[in-house]
């Protein structure tokens, strides 16, 4: 019964369960989804995680290249960093070139990244002007069910934490490249990005602040793209993202905040403990 | 016709310049300068578009962003959502179902900032072509440097040694936030502080918006 | 390789680090050699008769309309089936549905490159077999001018990834309760001489797609789906070169094999009844619950109406 009345009045039923102060899935209003973490399940990958929020899976596989650094900055390397939606993650996306969604979800997650300062480019450079590190980050979600930046952000993040980098000679004269992959070097990361998504729900003149929406309630508030996304890292923001939807007034912005930060100190010790666990079955 | 805004420069944003009806063959267009950045907009619609992209619920926006040169890249896909999540929240789309309206973004000159004066030259643009709106939107950019000072309207100068930038847009009606993105990393105080602030700068540019659509409207004159 | 502007990219002359090491190009014979053990097993233990285990489970994307996990060790295989849609970009009337597959490699999912974005030519042979094997399997006069769209994506290669796929789309368009003639199994060999590895890994399909020069010896893939309750086989695909009794023999091996994981679809497709009826009949009570509670409103209201 209530699947049908979902279908023929998707806002209504919505609307109903906001007024008795309870989401669709019996979630309180700030309450997050479970987090499930694993490492290193994918072996073809250099360093890979997948991450499993809610219904939402996101998995990461990094892969290691090497190329001759750009002309402008010789001392530094490459991160190249993408999110795929394939079109089985849910029935939105179809086969084909990313979707725009896709493109703007990668551009936040490089964006989050880069600003949080975690990875130092110059690490990746092995030789300047000569050779460098390329890290080909790859993060696949495979069931698309709303927040889908603090699932990307959670699978990179710990993948990059599990690398460890080859060892590599390389010979000035004879420019001759010789990589020893026994001989590994950890990737130094600093801090842990975490990047929290709420969606703005507008009822009776007052906005509501739903923590990690679920692609139901996103659709509700405005669509994917309309969600906010705090980012923390140390203790420092390193990204507030909100593009259009219902507006946001202070004393929201001050719930939000709060709630990410929460989040993160979670988020991090999931990680952490993950990254703990794999270290020491190694 | 075009105005300046002489008053506003010894404010704390930079001069801004507009001119509606730019384009000619447009329904609606404006150019908007704010110190050096300029941004060119034209808007045209509401319109007949394909069946597949017709929504029966409200007007299907689409927004097209086009760089002075190079290729097309992820990061313009990026602008274009911003610029098309904060129109869509603005627009009245449920007035006209079943049809498109296109905004096509063109970059004149880029000395920083040239997404905010990009969503102000779309809010602008959208009043000349007469789409009804819910409200008017104006972006307001600030940087924050190492030691933690706020600069609104930053130019590229100092945007080059700023810690963390800001943009945000705000609703014209009660001021609350639209749409926020930020670059770098800061405290929650010093963003606390900066949303204020732009809030504050907010009125200057609607302000300028009115007196601009004052001067091009024989009947409000 | 023209520039994807809709993705990040990296340096245009970046190279896997693999090329640069010790043991990356190895001759023919050694990786033959390697494949096989002094006691005659395989590298991971198995006899050449044996296949891998498998794991598979239904339910695993929220937002499909049927969905299914399948994994053969190290390779792992997920499908999504949606809903039936009408067939776009089409005038004439269809009288059987159509069914649109598409295979796709993860960047990450191959040992020795990174695979493109774009599909290249073993996606789109893989999603023609894929297409050519459930085509027989499913009752499409039933949903004639429709289409089921299948997706395949492959998050690990370790070999055997057709005969995965094709498991994983049997059992995800049996989770969408499409309706088939019977359930889809699927099992592939690699043949190199006069060895059959069941269910081959990655380096053993490697060292049979090789084709030496000066030698005419048995070599190649072969993968074959088969409906067990028919005793049909849908789809055969051969790779490589081999003599006609090779294939007739590796056919009977693959019948037995197929016939094999039946079962374990069985167990999984009942369980899934199993747990469908029980959530089924939880949320009947529950509704009852409800409209009793509505109910009893109503006979309040009722009550206070007439009360004035």
């Amino acid at each position: 019964m209530a699947e049908v009345y979902k279908l023929i009045h998707p806002v209504k039923h919505f609307n109903d369960y906001i007024s008795l102060n309870i989401r669709p899935d019996g979630r309180v209003f700030n309450e997050h989804r479970n987090i499930k973490l694993n490492v290193n399940s994918i072996k073809t990958a250099e360093a890979s995680a997948v991450v499993k929020c809610g219904n939402t899976t996101v998995i990461c596989g990094i892969q290691l290249e090497l190329a001759t650094p750009k002309a402008e900055q010789p001392d530094i390397g490459f991160l190249v960093t993408n999110v795929e939606l394939p079109p089985l993650c849910s029935s939105k996306s179809k086969p084909g070139p990313p979707s725009d969604h896709a493109q703007v979800t990668s551009k936040i997650v490089s964006d989050i990244l880069i600003n949080s300062k975690c990875i130092d480019l110059k690490d990746l450079c092995i030789v300047p002007d000569k050779l460098a590190w390329v890290l080909y980050c790859d993060m696949v979600c495979i069931d698309n069910d709303g927040s889908l930046v603090d699932a990307c952000i959670m699978t990179l993040i710990t993948s990059l934490k599990t690398l460890s980098l080859p060892s590599v000679t390389y010979d000035a004269e004879t420019e001759d490249i010789k990589v020893d992959p026994s001989v590994r070097k950890k990737l130094n990361v600093s801090g842990t990005p975490v990047a929290t998504s709420f969606a703005v729900y507008k009822h009776n003149q007052s906005n509501i602040i739903l923590a990690d929406p679920t692609a139901y309630e996103e659709e509700m508030c405005g669509g994917s793209g309309a969600s906010l996304i705090v980012c923390y890292n140390n203790g420092l923001l390193c990204g507030t993202h909100k593009f259009g939807g219902s507006n946001l007034s202070a004393d929201c912005q001050d719930v939000t905040l709060k709630t990410a930060k929460e989040k993160s100190a979670i988020v991090e010790n999931v990680i952490n403990v993950c990254k703990q666990d794999y270290e020491s079955n190694k | 016709m075009v105005t300046d805004n002489a008053d506003l420069t010894d404010f704390k944003l930079k001069p801004m310049k507009c001119e509606f009806n730019y384009l000619s063959k447009s329904d609606g267009s404006a150019i908007l300068s704010q110190g050096e950045t300029v941004a060119l907009v034209s808007v045209n619609g509401p319109q007949d578009i394909k069946m597949q992209s017709q929504s029966i619920e409200k007007s299907t926006l689409e927004v097209i962003f086009s760089p002075k040169g190079g290729k097309p890249s992820v990061g313009d896909r990026y602008k274009e959502n911003v610029i098309r999540q904060t129109s869509e929240t603005a627009i009245l789309g449920c007035l006209y179902p079943r049809t498109g309206i296109t905004v096509t973004i063109q970059e004149l000159e880029d000395f920083g900032g040239l997404l905010s004066c990009s969503v102000n030259c779309v809010c602008l643009a959208l009043l000349n072509s007469g789409v009804a709106m819910r409200c008017v939107f104006a972006a307001v950019m600030c940087a924050i440097d190492d030691s933690g000072n706020i600069t609104l309207d930053p130019g590229a100068a100092q945007l080059e040694t700023a810690r963390a930038v800001m943009n945000f847009v705000f609703d014209g009606r009660d001021r609350s936030l639209i749409t926020g993105f930020t670059e770098g990393n800061f405290s929650e105080d010093a963003y606390r502080e900066a949303l204020e602030r732009c809030r504050a700068a907010s009125e200057l540019v609607f302000t300028f918006y009115r007196d601009i659509v004052k001067k091009y409207s024989n009947v409000i004159g | 390789m023209p520039l994807d502007y809709r993705r990040f990219n990296g340096p245009e002359d970046s190279v896997s680090y693999k090329i640069y090491t010790k043991d990356y190009i190895k001759p023919y014979e050694e990786r033959y050699n390697e494949l096989l053990d002094e006691n005659g097993l395989r590298k991971d233990g198995r006899a050449l008769n044996e296949a891998r285990s498998m794991f598979a489970r239904t339910d695993m994307v929220s937002q499909a309309k049927g969905s299914s996990y399948v994994e053969f060790k190290k390779t792992k295989v997920v499908c999504s089936v949606f809903d039936p849609r009408e067939i776009p970009h089409q005038n004439e009337f269809s009288q059987l549905g159509q069914i649109f597959c598409e295979v796709k490699f993860a960047p990450f999912s191959c040992p020795r490159k990174r695979r493109p974005h774009a599909p290249d030519n073993e996606e789109r042979a893989l999603s023609v077999a894929l297409r050519q094997a459930l085509e027989p399997t499913v009752c499409r006069h039933l949903f004639p001018n429709y289409q089921i769209d299948v997706f395949i994506y492959i998050l690990e290669h370790d070999g055997s990834c057709l005969a995965a796929a094709i498991n994983a789309a049997g059992l995800a368009l049996a989770d969408a309760a499409v309706p088939m003639y019977d359930i889809i199994t699927s099992c592939s060999l690699a043949v190199i001489g006069d060895k059959v590895f069941v269910d081959p890994t990655e380096a053993e399909e490697h060292v049979a797609k090789t084709s030496l020069e000066d030698s005419n010896i048995n070599h190649g893939i072969v993968t074959m789906s088969f409906l067990s309750e028919l005793k049909q086989i849908s789809d055969f695909t051969q790779v490589g070169s081999m003599d006609v009794e090779c294939i007739t023999k590796a056919m009977e091996v693959l019948e037995v094999e197929c016939e094999k994981l039946v079962p374990n679809f069985q167990r999984i497709m009942v369980m899934n009844v199993i747990h469908n009826f029980e959530q089924r009949k939880r949320l009947d009570d529950e509704a009852k619950e409800r409209e009793e509670a509505l109910n009893k409103k109503m006979e309040e209201w009722k009550q206070l109406m007439s009360a004035g």
